[in-house]
């Protein structure tokens, strides 16, 4: 009896030593970034490197906000991402349950087209995409809804993913045929299935889903570049080059840029914890 | 057999993407190449006709239309201020209404990327700050301004020759010279005064230095920042070529004096590689090396903190050549009245006033030689060792060849190759023939 609870205690304590190891390894760059953005610019690239700031330059982080308009960024990141998530969440649902569920003509083949776009590299598509972006221009009033520097622009493009739909498919498809034949056997409508039994079901896959598409939204650069012009159209992570140039780069400033950049989506992460790591250990997928 | 008649459709429609996509990628080049000539000539003709229209309205009065100027750069911090200063200065100044507005697009990657894709799309900017190597796909957009140069412009000889003849060298004028910099050398010279020694101003006191340094210290001793700009202007210091439209033409004795010195460098342990550290400001801020080359709008990256800063031309052999980098202005408006009003921008830009007020405000260099003899610039340089070495060396310049179609490829496979020939510690021969094959397979 004593020596089980010794032994479990011994492997307690192995345990949770290679957890606090894991976990210091893992936070390391984090809590490196959020040191190095309190350095001197001197201190950060000094040899030997030192661990703790020495003097803790918090102007750092008012000479980086300065920098750029990071406050107009940030709302347009976040339009940019919410809009963007929630519309690939909306497409990759219905088409998902439609490749999943119903039967139609040439569905197999429609299913195979899309997959077959998957090998096409998105470096591809930059050039062709903002061609066709360029040339459209809609206007309803004053605002524009489709065309350089419009939100359209920025959104439009990435609201359908193939990848996602076809990873949702795989998903729904494991939802027994039973279910949708009691279902149906019930009088439930397809429509009515979709949002009352399927997504349920498959919560965490929707939500793992709308997590990823929100961070790769969220750390876009290129392509919210390419169809912007005015400052006031651009994103957070156009603000980072403002540190960098042909000769040097301010490497303190840009961690100081960097942290603030992050913030959202720690804050984002420590409220759907529950959703990611269920999502994440359930479908076999991470960022 | 219904599979099989499946696998055979996902067959055919990923191989017809994949030509689509193919198509797609090689199509504008194509295209470029075979109408290149034709465009160029249209706007040839179409620059000149107009320029015998300004030529005829001369004596009158010159008009120009208010209109708006879209100006794509890629200044940031220092260099975006002064730039927005020199602006706003031209839009409340000019007599014909003209605004030019600046609209930031990043660094210089992020400007050569959207450029091009503006090019594709038919959507350049009217002006724009490039690079020449950038431009060999869509020179035949970029305005001819020859007949500008020639009809309204104030003393065109008065601008660096180096810069005169890098903006022509597509065989017209296409631009006007900008930001320019130069590659000089930063040392330490607390250090250097430690050990007793002159800045060096040979390849061999590059060595004899290095080593003396190396014993010391034990680190190495030098290091530049931009190992193709290195390769071309050793290779001018000793007399020698280096790229053309025909390919490498330094497989000679002389190239091979060259590749002995440099390997020599880096076998030898007197110079490193910059790695992770890209620039070498913030090693040399650090005073892990004693100097590096690098260009001279670095040295407000570098800290000296607790060591004096030098700054001297760059070492040279049998002739001093300096290489030139920076951007310069480009105009792509089509339309008549905007290209005379970003005319009216761009002469404002390089005049000798405004030259000198961006020199001394980003620590580019003056693009007029009458602003280097200029008592506002003079006073400058007697404070700034970098624009000291930099007036010093300014016989010297020269900028690398950038008109021929493999240009780009080149600069960064010989950056990418040497970096692996130094990792291996090559011979110096074998450094030679890998880097000629490298460079030769580009074209």
């Amino acid at each position: 009896m004593k020596s089980t609870k010794v032994s479990n205690l011994v492997l307690d304590i192995l345990k949770f030593t290679i957890l606090i190891l894991g976990a210091i390894i893992t936070m390391m760059p984090f809590v490196w970034m959020i040191l190095s953005s309190l350095k001197t610019s001197s201190e950060i690239t000094a040899i030997p490197p030192t661990f703790f700031p020495k003097d803790p330059q918090w102007s750092n982080y008012q000479e980086a906000w300065s920098r750029a308009p990071f406050l107009r960024y940030f709302v347009n990141t976040v339009i940019v991402a919410v809009g963007s998530t929630f519309g690939v969440l909306i497409t990759t649902v219905l088409s998902a349950f439609a490749f999943s569920r119903l039967n139609f003509p040439g569905k197999k083949l429609i299913f195979s087209l899309l997959m077959a776009t998957l090998m096409i590299p998105g470096e591809m598509l930059v050039i062709t995409n903002y061609i066709t972006v360029y040339n459209m221009k809609l206007e309803i009033g004053e605002t524009r809804i489709m065309g350089i520097d419009s939100y359209g622009a920025l959104i439009i493009p990435w609201i359908a993913s193939v990848f996602y739909i076809y990873l949702l498919t795989q998903f729904f498809m494991q939802v027994p045929d039973a279910i949708y034949l009691a279902a149906k056997v019930d009088k439930c409508s397809d429509w009515k299935f979709m949002w009352k039994i399927m997504l349920p079901m498959n919560k965490q896959a929707v939500v793992t889903i709308g997590i990823l598409n929100f961070i790769s939204s969220w750390n876009a650069f290129m392509w919210p570049l390419l169809v912007t012009n005015d400052p006031n159209m651009r994103v957070l992570s156009n603000g980072l080059t403002q540190f960098q140039s042909e000769a040097g780069s301010d490497y303190q400033l840009i961690m100081a840029a960097s942290c603030i950049l992050v913030m959202p989506i720690i804050i984002i992460y420590l409220f759907l914890r529950k959703y990611i790591i269920e999502g994440v250990t359930r479908s076999g997928l991470k960022g | 057999m219904k599979k099989k008649i499946v696998a055979t459709l996902l067959t055919a429609v990923m191989a017809a993407s994949a030509l689509a996509g193919c198509a797609q990628k090689v199509d504008p080049n194509a295209d470029t190449a075979a109408s290149k000539e034709a465009t160029e000539e249209t706007t040839q003709d179409a620059t000149k006709e107009e320029a015998k229209t300004d030529e005829t309205a001369a004596p009158e009065e010159k008009t120009i239309e208010s209109c708006e100027i879209e100006f794509w750069h890629g200044m940031s911090n220092k260099q975006e201020e002064v730039l927005t200063q020199l602006t706003d200065e031209f839009n409340s100044s000019n007599e014909y209404g003209i605004t030019v507005t600046l609209v930031n697009q990043g660094s210089y990657g992020d400007l050569s990327q959207k450029l091009q894709a503006a090019a594709a799309a038919d959507g350049l900017p009217d002006m724009a700050q490039a690079y020449n190597n950038w431009l060999n796909p869509y020179i035949d957009k970029v305005v001819d301004l020859s007949d500008f140069v020639a009809t309204d412009f104030d003393n065109y000889d008065d601008i660096i020759e180096a810069y005169r003849n890098e903006c022509s060298e597509f065989g017209f004028v296409h631009a006007l010279p900008f930001n320019k910099s130069t590659y000089v050398m930063f040392y330490n010279k607390t250090v250097l005064d430690e050990l007793g020694l002159e800045a060096p101003k040979t390849w061999e006191d590059l060595t004899t230095i290095g080593e003396a340094y190396v014993e010391k210290y034990g680190n190495a001793a030098w290091g530049v920042d931009d190992l193709a700009g290195f390769v071309e202007a050793s290779l001018r210091q000793n007399g020698e070529g280096y790229v053309d439209a025909t390919g490498a033409l330094f497989n000679t004795d002389g190239g091979l004096e060259t590749m002995t010195y440099i390997m020599d460098l880096y076998n030898n342990g007197l110079a490193r590689l910059v790695g992770e550290d890209k620039y070498f400001s913030n090693v040399l801020s650090a005073q892990a090396m004693l100097g590096y080359i690098g260009s001279s709008t670095g040295a407000s990256y570098i800290t000296a903190d607790g060591w004096e800063l030098g700054v001297c031309p760059v070492p040279s052999n049998k002739e001093s050549a300096a290489y030139c980098a920076g951007t310069n202005l480009v105009m792509f408006t089509q339309d008549s009245n905007k290209q005379l009003a970003a005319w009216e921008y761009m002469k404002w830009l390089t005049s000798a006033e405004a030259t000198v007020t961006w020199a001394v405000g980003t620590g580019y260099l003056p693009v007029r030689t009458s602003a280097y003899e200029s008592a506002e610039y003079q006073e400058f340089m007697a404070s700034d060792v970098t624009a000291t070495a930099a007036y010093e060396q300014s016989d010297a310049f020269f900028t690398s060849l950038a008109s021929y179609d493999a240009s780009n490829d080149v600069r960064t496979a010989v950056a990418a190759k040497m970096e692996e020939l130094i990792l291996d510690e090559t011979e110096p021969q074998d450094a030679l023939d890998a880097l000629v094959e490298e460079i030769n397979a580009q074209f």
